[in-house]
């Protein structure tokens, strides 16, 4: 008696051992391209995770495989791929979190090439959600970034405040966007006196080359009237005047626009080699 | 992911297992069979385990079949499945990896087929020397051989060295008995993409049906008398009148935009030189000739240009035209 | 109907070319944002009278260009094209190639759809365009925005 249950317990045991077999192999097979991953072998590794996929029947790793995919592209600066593995994954999630994972990376592909609206609006989705209520930092969070990524520091700042008073983040932010030329300040003064919105934004010598030429031109302008020439008056004053202080006020808006970016980029290379928290 | 018939197959393995392994288990559970397992009657139970031993030895034959033949249990990088991962990579239009997959089969198996989708794959991908050469493995192949031929010289058309092509084309070495025409007709196709002489026009049309003739005619037209525009004449014209010549050769913005800067300068010069400011007459006199004299060269330079403009929008219609029929090329159905 | 075209040949283009069918490796995306490029001040180390030129023009852009703003509608500038024909052809040469182009740039109709437009903004018209050889010509349909044009080709 006892041997016939044994046989049909060796039996079953086959089976399971067949399924756990399977299993097996595909989890080989999936450490295999992580490794492939991490080694920054992406090309090779999404030829695997795509194996992967074509053995995996029952779609046990459909998720894993289509997420590491959408990391592979995305490290390769190819985001039209990375979002669409990104949301192949987000179809095939079983949980919730794997969900959110999915989105986020999505967001975060978007951040990086700033499409900020798609992802202001997938931000929104996520927010609306009941799902992800106890989520609402990690999307404040990714809201801070979408505007750095837009050059929007004052906003960035508002959404890391409303994570911690304290975060670092926030600090930078606001040290930024008090350290900004105003745009407007610059072209204003510009406009009063020729010259000084350069002189304004560090540009000394412009500044007072601009000057020097719109009271060169001026006097010329003024004398030929003066003196009744008013074909020449005429022509210095909308061949050389004009276009010097045409020439002055963009200047002025130019220079300070430049300064900005410049102090843009040293805060965002600051956060892409030395920012230790996640980044986009 | 997998095939689907196989993917069927061995869903019907599984259910006509468990009814098996049912119609095993009931038996043993029942409490009729325990009785006749009882020491009544010994001799029937035996019998029955004898059946039973066979019954597992067979199931156990198979599961092992069942191991084997789920491609998850057998290695993924085997000959076998390597073929199938690459035939689905093809499929997906994921040429570069489906070539990697093929080359890796064929190092351990002789498969035309695979070669023939490996140098296809190579094709697609426009690595067109090496599909050719890929192609010419499978050239003597019984059911392919036509169609390797085909698209090795497919290959070298695509690979742009249209004189060579057409050496090819003529020496007739690799020529498939059942495509001649059509490569034929590819190598008249080859005179619209390069600047060698047109073949005589009979020539040309015999290779192609009845229905394209009044376009390719047209094409072939085209090619020998492109509408051009002279750029000495345009010159000329230019140094007749300023700014004829761009007028001539359609820029007509220009055109009269030379002939109003070039005649206020030389009425300024005239009139300064009237009124006896001789410098501002030198000066707007200097500013004249220049204009003048830049005028001429420009309109030599802008019949150029528009010629260069009749040439490329030739070679985009030549182009949309032959690719949207695939060169009158038949489509290989395998591949599909 | 020349955009039309150009934007069928566009996305033919785009969606045939696959990013797969080429082998790619990571990339490190940088974060910074993309600054316009700054004039070219370098002085070319070819000939004397390249130096002289090169020379002038710096001052040009020193003491004029710099300062007057934004008023060439092309790519290059009046200023750069003068100086790369000058460099492709010849003093001669290259003076009758600006005094066409700036016949061109008084037309005030030039942006109707016959000039490519440069990514930004500009209406792209090389110099190699007007050598008069005409192998050297680049046909680029009007009204086609270009990508990155490379000068130095």
């Amino acid at each position: 008696m006892l041997n016939f249950d044994y046989k049909i317990f060796f039996i079953f045991f086959l089976i399971l051992f067949s399924k756990l077999l399977s299993q097996n192999q595909l989890k080989l097979q999936l450490d295999y391209a992580n490794n492939l991953y991490n080694s920054g072998q992406y090309f090779d590794a999404i030829t695997e995770y795509k194996r992967l996929q074509f053995f995996d029947s029952s779609k046990i790793f459909i998720y894993q495989s289509d997420y590491q995919i959408g990391l592979c592209y995305k490290a390769g600066g190819h985001f039209d791929n990375a979002v669409k593995y990104f949301s192949l994954a987000e179809m095939n999630s079983k949980t919730y979190q794997q969900k959110f994972d999915s989105k986020i990376q999505i967001i975060r592909t978007n951040i990086l090439r700033r499409t900020t609206d798609r992802a202001l609006q997938l931000l929104d989705s996520l927010d609306n959600s009941s799902y992800f209520e106890t989520k609402k930092d990690t999307i404040n969070y990714w809201r801070g970034w979408t505007y750095i990524f837009a050059d929007d520091w004052k906003t960035a700042a508002l959404f890391f405040d409303k994570i911690d008073a304290q975060h670092p983040l926030k600090k930078l932010c606001i040290k930024v966007e008090n350290s900004k030329y105003s745009v407007t300040f610059a072209k204003v003064i510009s406009y009063i006196l020729p010259g000084a919105g350069q002189i304004y934004t560090g540009h000394l010598l412009s500044g007072f080359l601009s000057l020097g030429w719109n009271l060169l031109a001026g006097y010329w302008t003024i004398n030929s009237f003066a003196a009744n020439r008013i074909f020449d008056g005429f022509t210095a004053g909308t061949l050389v005047w004009l276009r010097f202080y045409r020439g002055n006020v963009q200047n002025a808006e130019n220079f300070a626009r430049e300064r900005n970016i410049d102090i843009s980029n040293k805060a965002l290379h600051y956060l892409q080699t030395q920012y230790e928290g996640i980044k986009p | 992911m997998i095939h689907r018939s196989e993917t069927l197959l061995s869903g019907l393995i599984r259910i006509d297992l468990l009814r098996r392994i049912v119609r095993l288990v009931k038996p043993i559970r029942s409490a009729e069979l325990r009785r006749a397992c009882s020491a009544e009657s010994r001799r029937e139970a035996s019998h029955f385990v004898d059946c039973l031993q066979v019954r597992i030895l067979f199931f156990f034959f198979l599961f092992t079949v069942e191991i084997f033949t789920q491609p998850g249990n057998s290695n993924l990088f085997s000959a076998g499945n390597r073929l199938k991962f690459g035939n689905y990579l093809f499929s997906q239009n994921d040429y570069l990896r489906a070539a990697e997959e093929y080359r890796a089969y064929l190092k351990v198996e002789s498969d035309d087929t695979a070669r023939f989708k490996l140098a296809e794959s190579l094709l697609r991908i426009d690595r067109f020397t090496e599909a050719a050469d890929h192609f010419k493995g499978v050239f003597f192949s019984r059911g392919l051989g036509d169609y390797a031929r085909l698209e090795f010289y497919k290959a070298l058309f695509l690979g742009g060295g249209y004189v060579r092509f057409r050496q090819t084309v003529n020496q007739e070495n690799y020529m498939p008995d059942k495509f001649s025409t059509e490569v034929k007709r590819l190598g008249m196709i080859s005179y619209f993409f390069d600047n060698s002489v047109l073949p005589d026009s009979s020539e040309m049309f015999h290779y192609f049906d009845d229905s394209v003739k009044i376009r390719i005619r047209k094409f072939y037209l085209m090619k020998k008398f492109p509408a051009y525009k002279n750029p000495l004449k345009a010159a000329i014209l230019s140094a007749v009148i300023p700014g004829a010549g761009k007028i001539y050769t359609g820029e007509i913005g220009d055109g009269i935009t030379a002939f109003a800067a070039t005649g206020l300068l030389a009425f300024l010069a005239v009139d300064n030189f009237k009124a006896g400011h001789n410098f501002r007459g030198w000066l707007f006199g200097g500013l004249a000739a220049f204009f003048y004299a830049g005028n001429i060269y420009g309109s030599a330079a802008s019949a150029q240009i528009y010629n260069a403009g009749i040439k490329f929008d030739f070679n985009r219609e030549v182009k949309l035209y032959f690719e949207k029929r695939n060169y009158f090329l038949p489509s290989i159905d395998f591949l599909k | 109907m020349k955009k039309f075209f150009a934007l069928i040949i566009f996305f033919v283009v785009v969606l045939h070319a696959q990013t797969d069918w080429v082998r790619w490796s990571g990339a490190e995306i940088s974060y910074e944002i993309k600054k316009q490029e700054k004039k070219n001040y370098a002085i070319g180390n070819a000939s004397p009278g390249t130096k002289f030129l090169s020379g002038i023009k710096n001052a040009y852009y020193f003491l004029i260009s710099d300062l007057d703003g934004d008023n060439c509608p092309f790519y290059p500038s009046c200023s750069n094209f003068f100086v790369a024909s000058v460099k492709e052809t010849n003093l001669v040469q290259g003076g009758l190639m600006f005094a066409d182009r700036f016949i061109r740039d008084l037309n005030p109709i030039k942006g109707l759809n016959h000039y490519p437009f440069y990514s930004n903004g500009k209406l792209l018209d090389p110099p190699e365009n007007y050598t008069l050889i005409f192998n050297k010509i680049t046909y680029i349909p009007g009204g086609i925005v270009v990508g990155d044009y490379d000068s130095s080709k």
